[in-house]
Order: structure tokens, then C-alpha cells, then sequence
């Protein structure tokens, strides 16, 4: 069960990742940096809660908080624009 | 069981979701198909651990995964549309 979730997991941070690397604009690549923060936070989370590892639960959510500040900041950097 | 329902659903909708951040056509069509499918794949997702493994193991901080996705996904959301918006992206005319 935890192989297969984690694998069905991975196989879901795909097309996140295609959009990232292909995608036309700035916004594009942003929305899939932000999807895939959530894969890998909840990547972490069933890992820690099927292995009983406590402590990736914190990581989880130490990377989710750090993800979201990294995705306003890129945000409002971009809209600022090289001014 | 339920928490095996709740946790292939979870993974069946960030699936959609991806693609439909695959497969739509400007940035504000992906970027309503991943903020959707992030969000409500996501606390399914969270939901079905929490079913499955027992409220006592990690509970708490799962809780707090949840209500951290629910209030700052919508937030991230508008910051990358607002900043789109004002970059001079526009959606299409149909």
C-alpha cells in the first residue's frame, strides 16, 4: 500500500513537471512549481505516516510553508517587473 | 477501507488536475485546473491518512497540513493570476 501510493504519487508530479519545463510564460512555470510543492509535501506526509517517521511530518510542514513563501515572493517579483 | 476510498480519490483528482495543467491552453485555464485540483486533491488526500493510519500516530500535524492547504492555496492562487494580470496577460476571446 505504501509503495503503491508513493509510486502513484510520483507518477501524479509528472505532468506538474512537464509544465514547468516546457511551459510558455513565467505564470505557466509558477503554477507548476506550486503544484508540485504540493506533491512533494504530500509525498513526505504519507511517507512519515506509513513508516512512522514523526519528525518528516514537521519537514512536511516546514516545505509547505517555505514553498508557498517561495511562490508569492517569484509572484510579486514577476509582476514588478526589471524595474 | 474508507481511508483507501478517500485516498485513491485524492490521487485520482491531483491526476486530473495535472492534466488539466497539461492539456489547457492559456494561464488562467491551468491555473484554475491546478489551484482545484491541488487544493481538493490534496485534503483528500490528507483526509484518507488520517482514516486510514488512526487518529493518535500524527494526527495533529496532519490537521495542521490541512488547514495550512485550505487557507493559502486560494492565496498563492491570486498571487500568480494578479501578477499575470498585470503583466498584461489576457485570456482568450472565444
Amino acid at each position: 500500500m505504501r509503495t503503491a501510493v508513493l509510486v502513484t504519487l510520483v507518477f501524479t508530479a509528472l505532468p506538474p513537471l512537464g509544465r514547468l519545463w516546457v511551459g510558455p510564460t513565467l505564470w505557466d512555470r509558477l503554477t507548476g512549481a506550486a503544484s508540485l510543492n504540493v506533491r512533494v509535501t504530500l509525498a513526505l506526509a504519507a511517507e512519515a505516516a506509513f513508516a512512522g517517521h514523526g519528525i518528516l511530518l514537521d519537514v512536511a510542514l516546514a516545505y509547505a510553508v517555505l514553498g508557498f513563501l517561495g511562490t508569492v515572493l517569484v509572484a510579486r517579483f514577476g509582476e514588478r517587473g526589471q524595474r | 477501507m474508507t481511508g483507501s476510498v478517500f485516498l485513491i480519490s485524492g490521487l485520482a483528482l491531483l491526476f486530473l488536475g495535472g492534466v488539466g495543467l497539461l492539456r489547457f491552453r492559456g494561464p488562467y485555464e491551468r491555473l484554475q485546473a491546478s489551484g482545484v485540483g491541488d487544493i481538493g486533491g490534496a485534503v483528500l488526500f490528507l483526509v484518507g491518512l488520517i482514516l486510514r493510519l488512526g487518529w493518535s500516530a500524527t494526527g495533529g500535524i496532519l490537521v495542521a497540513l490541512i488547514l495550512f492547504f485550505v487557507f493559502t492555496g486560494p492565496l498563492s492562487t491570486h498571487a500568480i493570476a494578479k501578477g499575470a494580470f498585470v503583466r498584461g496577460e489576457r485570456p482568450h476571446e472565444e
